[in-house]
């Protein structure tokens, strides 16, 4: 009899062993963290992804040409000169190492904003696919921030004035969509600083300049 | 000794399995207790499709991204390998690979620090916003901004490069980088002068942001000083679509305003 209810015992405990084992088990398993997500946020997340693969494989489609061109030229014995000053130039403009002209928009900023407040809206048009901006006379770049209280903004060391404008290429109206959209951050900033002014205009064409800032590492070497 | 020995022989075998199994039970229950974070978890059925398709997205997406790595890999070689005889070949593959460096397309490692952002593990108190206790795109924001300021030179969140063309975004209660699906701990990597740490620690930004966030609602946030952080190349992108390098293609004035008009779809005009 006694051992019959330590077999019972036993076979209980095991049970909620088990049941443990496999709750924690899948809390770990979940350690993408995808589990914090509504079904909502997950679609959202879908498209996204979806979205940026598409870029990527467009990226890989163009890389696959240009090593195609290149060990075609290779073979032929020729100098791929035209490539790789095709290849430079792209890389300098979008690293905003030289000038970059075309469409896109141009916001005005009046009254009171606070560095992190414009941080906010470079940071929404970078997701708006912009390829290349500005807060006024300069051209923002990876370490380019925007700080400071309202009124004594700075960038890269230039002061801005009120008002100060704020460029942007890419499509006019994906970017001009991203950021006057209902609820979006014109609305939102507004909403909580009735005396800041925003005005936004698609323009046909911008210039933007070539960065002041020297960016390469003086810390840092190449990871080979 | 022997006399413990004797005693434990001296127990039932099916007690020293229950023993075993509870001591088992105990380190789970504390395991479970643990891992409960300010985070809710949704179990819904419905769910369930839309994870896989998450997660297999974002499988092809490390594969895409790693394709990329070896295409830029693989042409930086080609154009190396390139009549190296030719003075103007070699001037231009140095620039290239200046240029490659200073836009982020290239793994960095050197000095710098790591930060880890993580959840509060507070209790919310009643009437408390839960998200207040998570870590936020911005506060990822903040930290990135706040290194930069310090003079970092090269800036990583979870091993996704930091360029000048990098969104974070808050998707549900995590971040997107790169629009990249990142799940907390969020580790920020930079790489700087040796006095990162002391200019971060002494810039009244990053002050009021430890304030803001960790003294009030207990954000934890750690830094590590090391030798040798390693920061990964960027792997998106940097087809210009809208952009053309130089400014001078058209005459006429800078900023011209195509007024009130709504834009017609044609005005993009991307290159081909």
């Amino acid at each position: 009899m006694r051992q019959a209810r330590a077999q019972l015992t036993i076979a209980a405990v095991a049970l909620l062993l088990g049941l443990l084992v496999v709750v924690q088990l899948r809390a770990q398993s979940a350690g993408t963290g995808l589990d914090t997500l509504s079904a909502q946020e997950l679609t959202v997340l879908v498209a996204n992804l979806n979205a940026r693969n598409d870029v990527l494989r467009t990226e890989i489609a163009s890389l696959e040409r240009e090593a195609t061109d290149l060990a075609l030229s290779r073979a032929r014995g020729e100098t791929s000169l035209g490539q790789l000053q095709q290849d430079l130039a792209r890389v300098r403009a979008w690293a905003g190492l030289d000038p970059v002209s075309g469409p896109g928009i141009r916001l005005t900023v009046s009254g009171p904003i606070a560095g992190p407040g414009v941080e906010e809206i470079l940071n929404e048009l970078r997701n708006a696919g912009a390829e290349a901006l500005a807060v006024g006379p300069v051209r923002v770049v990876t370490g380019s921030v925007v700080a400071g209280p309202p009124g004594g903004l700075v960038i890269d060391g230039t002061a801005l004035p009120d008002p100060f404008e704020v460029s942007a290429i890419g499509n006019p109206e994906v970017l001009t969509g991203a950021l006057t959209r209902t609820g979006g951050l014109i609305a939102q900033l507004a909403a909580t600083n009735p005396d800041l002014s925003l005005t936004l205009i698609p323009v046909d064409r911008l210039e933007l300049p070539a960065t002041g800032r020297d960016l390469a590492p003086a810390h840092g070497r190449p990871r080979l | 000794m022997s006399d413990l020995a004797s005693r434990l022989r001296a127990i039932p075998s099916w007690q020293i399995t229950l023993g075993l199994a509870l001591l088992a039970l105990g380190f789970l229950i504390a395991a479970q207790l643990q891992s409960e974070t300010p985070r809710v978890r949704y179990t819904t059925q419905e769910r369930q499709p839309l994870v896989q398709t998450v997660l297999t997205l974002q499988a092809q997406q490390e594969q895409l991204k790693e394709r990329i790595l070896a295409l830029r890999d693989q042409i930086g070689n080609l154009e190396q390998q390139g009549q190296g005889s030719a003075v103007l070949v070699r001037d231009l593959n140095a620039r290239l690979d200046a240029a490659r460096l200073a836009a982020g397309l290239v793994a960095l490692q050197g000095p710098g620090l790591v930060l880890r952002l993580e959840d509060s593990q507070r209790p919310v108190p009643p009437g408390g916003a839960r998200s207040d206790y998570l870590v936020s795109a911005r506060d990822v924001r903040a930290v990135v901004e706040e290194l930069w300021l310090a003079g970092a030179e090269a800036v990583a969140v979870n091993a996704e490069r930091v360029t000048g063309s990098t969104a974070i975004l808050d998707i549900g209660n995590s971040v997107l980088v790169n629009s990249a699906y990142l799940a907390p701990p969020y580790d920020v990597a930079a790489i700087g002068p040796p006095d990162l740490y002391d200019r971060l620690s002494h810039s009244q930004g990053f002050i009021d942001f430890v304030r803001a966030r960790a003294e009030a609602f207990g954000i934890s946030i750690r830094f590590a000083e090391l030798p040798d952080v390693v920061v990964p190349a960027y792997a998106g992108t940097v087809n210009l679509r809208y952009a053309r390098p130089g400014a001078s293609a058209s005459p006429g004035p800078s900023t011209a305003p195509s007024g009130t008009a709504p834009v017609s779809p044609g005005t993009g005009s991307p290159r081909p």
